[in-house]
């Protein structure tokens, strides 16, 4: 199951990759040595977390020097970050960043492009999910991921969650519904399908399309959570559902968000992390990274002269 | 607008109502030539009969004369004999020769007594009962009159319908015998062999297909050996059939003696077929594969399904029209196709078709009828209005198909 490279994700990444030489273009290149004192200094490490007070329980991930190449492409350059539990974590920064890069190696989305290749370490609950002994179809259950545009499967509501969980081989008929019934319901989703469950999911509006999702990703109990730009699609209402539900979702699951909305990070998240071509810049709580930013690139962005 | 352009634009667009015309009026001349050339065989029975006109004797072991009454209704022109209970009434056979033919047959009549006399047909083994069906000819009836002298009527002894009865009914005592011909002319061992075709080379020819497209679009590295491989399904899409059926004579021949077919056979024609059609089913079902988003495949996966749970879960139901159309195109190929089984089938036309026997199929039996000294226009364009009509109403279901699945 490690090797599942072939399906051509080129395609759904060339958006970002085409963006990629202007932003390169309006910050200046630095040295790789300027780059590992910046991000050492930019960076928590788990002592820092615990620094301001968090135990190694409360942390979900730690994510230690990681490289990641698309060929010859260097898209992530010595990325350090903790991912502390039961919090909301957002990842911004101006297109082709990396952001959605980083967010695809912790459930291993990545391993599906054939060129890309890794080097570090991510521990999930203390174990290294980037070691090749990992089971990555088990990986990807703990970890939930929505992506970008919904994509509801064309099969009924409740067959689109049930799908996670008969994948599993779960058969038993019970509880599959009670998962179902509880993660519509955790998704603000039950009161609007309840009454028709085997209708169609694409004929539901877009919001309603991507709570489904969120609903078919923790219908698996995942531990993480990890939305690519999950509102980039969809209209201010739908969107404003969607940030109440990561809010709520906050109580029983580690949330891993990529924005392009500044807004929406200070509104959602507990902790920012700021990605520049690649790097970390900057990681901080929330209110920090927008109030008092400590690399001058963060205040730049955040006050938007670039991006 | 100046008048030049003006003038080039009605040109452009005369032309191409022209053209149009012309294809248009192509078609409804070919089609108006096979309707009315063909319509006049269409019946029943056309689509029923066998082929082959079975001739035999039946003896009636002095089957004496009863007393009978006309029934109701008769049919037009028919003669009805009192003394033995049945009518003939005068008609033509394949070569539109006068023939007296059975039009109807009491229940009581001593002809429904008779025993086959003849070996090898297909109403009855010899030695057995035979019951006359409606519409055989009958065109010899043999009888002793009242002194014991053997004496015939029938169309063989140049009599009509009504000539014969009233002679019938006039003298004989009993009958002996009489020679029946079964129309033939049909088409149905041909039809079923279609069939029969069309359902082993699916068989066959789908899983491979399907199997193939998976592989080639979902499973193999993205390189020149499968970008290779890919050219080469599609150039073998345009071989002329006729080399398929020589590589299925000589090669695929080998395969079915393995299971002991030493002949030409409907098994070896699937097998060519199959060969022909794997480049279209490839073709067909990897477009339909490209058509499934690529987020559906890293929906499934990012929700623990394995690679092969997400294939035949959410990709292959996802490019199941396209799998039909598949099909669909594969079935009008197959009923279409006659160089390639010429050699794997043969020409022979059969009318019980067996798997490990040769056979035609619609399209082989036209090229049949038409190859001999005296080509039957009428038969071929009567098969080609039922080739149509199979074609059509396969259109129609796989449109009823795409519909519902669209509106899934």
């Amino acid at each position: 199951m490690n090797k599942e490279k072939q399906i051509d994700l080129e395609q759904a990444l060339k958006s970002s990759a085409s963006e990629r030489p202007a932003s390169e273009a309006t910050v200046k290149p630095r040295t790789a040595e300027s780059r590992q004192a910046e991000s050492r200094q930019a960076g928590p490490l788990p002592s820092e977390l615990q620094q301001e007070g968090l135990q190694p329980a409360e942390i979900m991930a730690d994510v230690k020097n990681l490289e990641l190449y698309y060929g010859d492409f260097h898209a992530l350059k010595d990325i350090n970050i903790t991912i502390p539990e039961r919090q909301v974590t957002a990842f911004i920064g101006p297109s082709g960043c990396g952001k959605s890069t980083l967010l695809r190696c912790f459930n291993r989305m990545n391993d599906l492009i054939e060129s890309c290749h890794i080097q570090g370490e991510i521990h999930i609950k203390g174990k290294n999910i980037l070691s090749p002994e990992t089971d990555v179809v088990s990986l990807r259950t703990h970890v939930g991921m929505v992506f970008q545009q919904p994509n509801p499967f064309p099969m009924s509501i409740y067959d689109n969650i049930a799908y996670g969980l008969r994948c599993q081989g779960i058969r038993d008929k019970q509880l599959i519904a009670e998962r179902v019934e509880s993660s519509l319901k955790k998704a603000a989703l039950w009161e609007e399908v309840k009454d028709h469950l085997n209708r169609s999911a694409t004929r539901l509006s877009g919001g309603q399309q991507q709570r489904l999702c969120i609903a078919r990703a923790i219908a698996l109990q995942p531990t993480l959570l990890l939305m690519d730009e999950p509102t980039s699609a969809l209209d201010p209402m739908a969107t404003s559902k969607i940030e109440d539900l990561v809010e709520e979702l906050k109580a029983d699951y580690t949330t891993i968000i990529v924005t392009h909305s500044m807004s929406q990070a200070a509104r959602v998240s507990d902790r920012t992390a700021f990605f520049l071509l690649g790097e970390i810049v900057e990681t901080g709580s929330t209110e920090q990274i927008f109030h008092k930013p400590e690399d001058p690139r963060t205040e730049a962005y955040i006050s938007g002269k670039f991006g | 607008m100046s008048s030049r352009r003006k003038l080039n634009d009605r040109g452009l667009l005369l032309m191409s109502w022209i053209f149009s015309a012309i294809s248009v009026a192509v078609l409804v001349v070919i089609l108006a030539y096979i309707f009315r050339t063909g319509w006049s065989v269409l019946s029943p029975d056309f689509i029923k009969n066998n082929y082959r006109s079975d001739s035999f004797y039946a003896l009636l072991e002095e089957a004496p004369a009863g007393d009978f009454t006309a029934p109701a209704e008769l049919p037009e022109g028919a003669a009805f004999s009192r003394k033995f209970g049945f009518a003939l009434s005068d008609a033509k056979d394949k070569q539109n020769n006068d023939v007296t033919q059975l039009v109807y047959l009491d229940s009581e009549s001593p002809l429904n007594e008779a025993i086959m006399d003849s070996a090898g047909v297909d109403l009855a083994p010899k030695g057995e009962a035979i019951r006359p069906p409606e519409g055989l000819i009958i065109d010899r009836i043999q009888f002793l009159d009242a002194q014991g002298e053997k004496a015939e009527v029938g169309s063989k002894k140049q009599m009509d319908a009504q000539s014969s009865i009233d002679l019938l009914d006039e003298e004989a005592a009993s009958l002996v015998k009489y020679h029946g011909l079964t129309m033939g002319g049909g088409i149905r061992g041909s039809l079923l062999t279609t069939l029969i075709l069309i359902v082993l080379t699916l068989i066959i020819a789908i899983p491979l297909g399907i199997a193939a497209a998976v592989w080639l679009n979902e499973l193999a590295p993205k390189n020149k050996t499968t970008a290779l491989l890919r050219t080469g399904v599609d150039m073998l899409s345009g071989v002329p059939s006729i080399i398929f059926g020589l590589m299925g004579m000589t090669m695929l021949f080998e395969i079915t003696r393995l299971f002991g077919i030493t002949e030409q056979s409907i098994v070896l024609g699937a097998l060519t077929m199959s060969v022909v059609l794997l480049p279209l089913v490839i073709r067909q079902t990897e477009e339909a594969l490209k058509t499934v988003p690529v987020s559906m495949r890293m929906g499934s996966l990012s929700l623990g399904a394995s690679r092969t749970q997400t294939i035949f879960r959410v990709v292959l139901p996802q490019a199941l029209p396209g799998i039909v159309t598949a099909i669909l195109l594969s079935m009008s190929r197959i009923i279409g196709e006659s160089a390639a089984l010429i050699y794997t089938m043969g020409t022979a036309i059969v009318d019980h078709p067996q798997l490990h026997r040769g056979a035609t199929t619609l399209a082989l039996h036209i090229w049949k009828v038409m190859s001999g000294e005296q080509p039957d226009f009428q038969m071929a364009a009567g098969i080609s209005i039922v080739i149509l009509g199979m074609v059509l109403f396969m259109n129609l279901i796989t449109r009823l198909l795409l519909r519902r699945f669209r509106r899934n």
